[in-house]
């Protein structure tokens, strides 16, 4: 695993880092609220005797060990839904309320969807954009499990997604996915820079689209589970300055104005994202944005950054 | 032309709401209020219910949940809405023990005595479970056969 070498100087304690990578991660699961109240679901799982222990720090995610936590009847009845604890957080950066108009950008296979959905009620409406059909099945089949009412889908290509004023959209965008190592072992041993530079290509044309569709004062999460500064801090920094500059070249349109606010979990240890990497300054507000480490939560890799439209 | 055609077949048609409450109120009893709140849409066979709220003007893959597949006769309810709607049914509905709901949930057929299918009609019921909708069956001369979708059966314990 040398690929993770060119994390040495970002992550703090990175020989913790490094050794938790070939540790397994415990299967996750959220209560969905759209069908159940959450004391009820816990009751049946102590009846049925299926270990699951708490998360600290969000009162519907559980920890469970078992070995297909998929096949739990809880599971097929929609009542909890089998999602990476670090995958709950940027739904909650996003903080959507009942009755909005929110864009899930990068939706299948909708776990973060259906967490916007119940965060909202079955009120107010969620786009959910998925440009592959194949994927589209995935997502569809999840809303409907889970009870979300409130789900339209569409298939754009998320940077050509044509209009709206939507009061939050979150990108979740396609990634490399190394913070995913514990749960497929692999990944990274198959990661490298050239990918992540490609993939960041399109993470900059998603983050520009979003925010263009993003109603003045309103909210767009970027979120990867990846470590490649590529993916994260470059991306929402190019994001910005392309955006500030369009707006030098175009006088005519109201310019278009965006920062960012800090993202933080309580009860989760977040690191501050990086402001330098490679001799290239990222600009110093990217240290508002959050990494997620393995070894400080005991959970997979994320980044989250949360940036207002102003 | 079959492209043109498949185009065509892709639109989603708005539907009233007392034409899709009727069917419901007719074979499940279900009043009509508990479909205010929703919208409904029609495309090809298939009816689709989505939360009231004024849609964006763009192209839809699916809007919604869909509820009802109106290929056949008579009409067939989706599990997944009836997980929804099934708890405000008030008869076709079939009442099951752990084992047997178990069974069902299994995705197999299984006789039902009297008292759990109190006084059903031939033709789709509301399966419940603990005062709880499990999902969509086929009830006939005492005969209840699963219509739970393949991907949402519980593993089969002698399997």
């Amino acid at each position: 695993m040398d690929f993770l070498d060119r994390y040495r100087d970002i992550v703090p304690d990175f020989k913790a880092f490094r050794a938790i990578q070939s540790r397994p991660l415990f299967s996750s699961a959220r209560i969905n609220t759209l069908k159940i109240e959450r004391e009820v679901l816990l009751e049946r799982l102590t009846e049925e005797a299926v270990p699951y222990r708490r998360f600290d720090w969000y009162p519907l995610g559980l920890k469970i060990d078992v070995e297909s936590p998929g096949k739990l009847v809880e599971n097929l009845l929609g009542h909890i839904h089998i999602q990476e604890e670090l995958s709950m957080v940027p739904p909650l950066v996003l903080g959507p309320m009942p009755g909005e108009l929110i864009l899930d950008l990068c939706a299948s296979p909708g776990s973060k969807t259906t967490q916007i959905s119940a965060m909202m009620e079955n009120r107010g409406l969620v786009i959910a954009n998925e440009p592959s059909l194949a994927r589209v099945a995935a997502l569809r089949s999840n809303c409907e499990r889970l009870g979300a009412m409130n789900v339209a889908i569409t298939r754009y290509d998320g940077r050509n997604f044509p209009r709206g004023s939507f009061d939050r959209v979150l990108v979740d965008a396609p990634c490399s996915a190394e913070g995913r190592e514990r749960r497929g072992p692999g990944v990274i041993e198959r990661s490298n820079c050239k990918r992540s530079l490609d993939l960041s290509v399109l993470q900059v044309g998603l983050l520009k689209n979003a925010i263009r569709l993003t109603k003045p004062g309103g909210v767009v999460v970027y979120s990867t589970c990846t470590y490649a500064p590529e993916e994260n801090e470059m991306v929402v920094s190019a994001a910005l300055n392309e955006i500030t500059k369009s707006n030098e070249s175009d006088e005519a349109e109201e310019p278009t104005k965006a920062h960012l606010e800090s993202v933080v979990i309580p009860g989760l240890q977040e690191c501050p994202g990086i402001s330098l990497w490679n001799g290239r300054d990222l600009g110093r507000e990217m240290s508002l944005s959050a990494r997620y480490y393995p070894h400080m939560n005991d959970t997979g890799g994320f980044f989250v950054a949360k940036i207002i439209k102003s | 032309m079959s492209q043109r055609s498949s185009r065509v077949r892709n639109v989603f048609l708005p539907l009233e709401l007392t034409a899709v409450a009727e069917l419901w109120g007719s074979r499940f009893g279900i009043p009509v209020e508990a479909f205010s709140g929703y919208r409904f849409f029609k495309k090809a066979n298939s009816i689709w219910a989505i939360s009231d709220v004024e849609l964006p003007r763009l192209s839809y893959e699916a809007i919604g949940m869909r509820i009802m597949n109106c290929k056949d006769r008579p009409w067939k309810p989706t599990t997944a809405a009836l997980q929804v709607f099934g708890k405000y049914a008030a008869r076709n509905l079939v009442h099951l023990d752990a084992d047997c709901a178990r069974v069902f949930l299994e995705g197999k057929s299984q006789e039902v005595d009297e008292a759990a299918a109190m006084e059903c009609e031939p033709g789709y019921v509301v399966v419940f479970y603990r005062g709880e909708v499990l999902g969509c069956g086929l009830y006939s001369h005492g005969l209840l056969v699963s219509q739970i979708p393949k991907e949402r059966r519980l593993a089969s314990r002698e399997e």
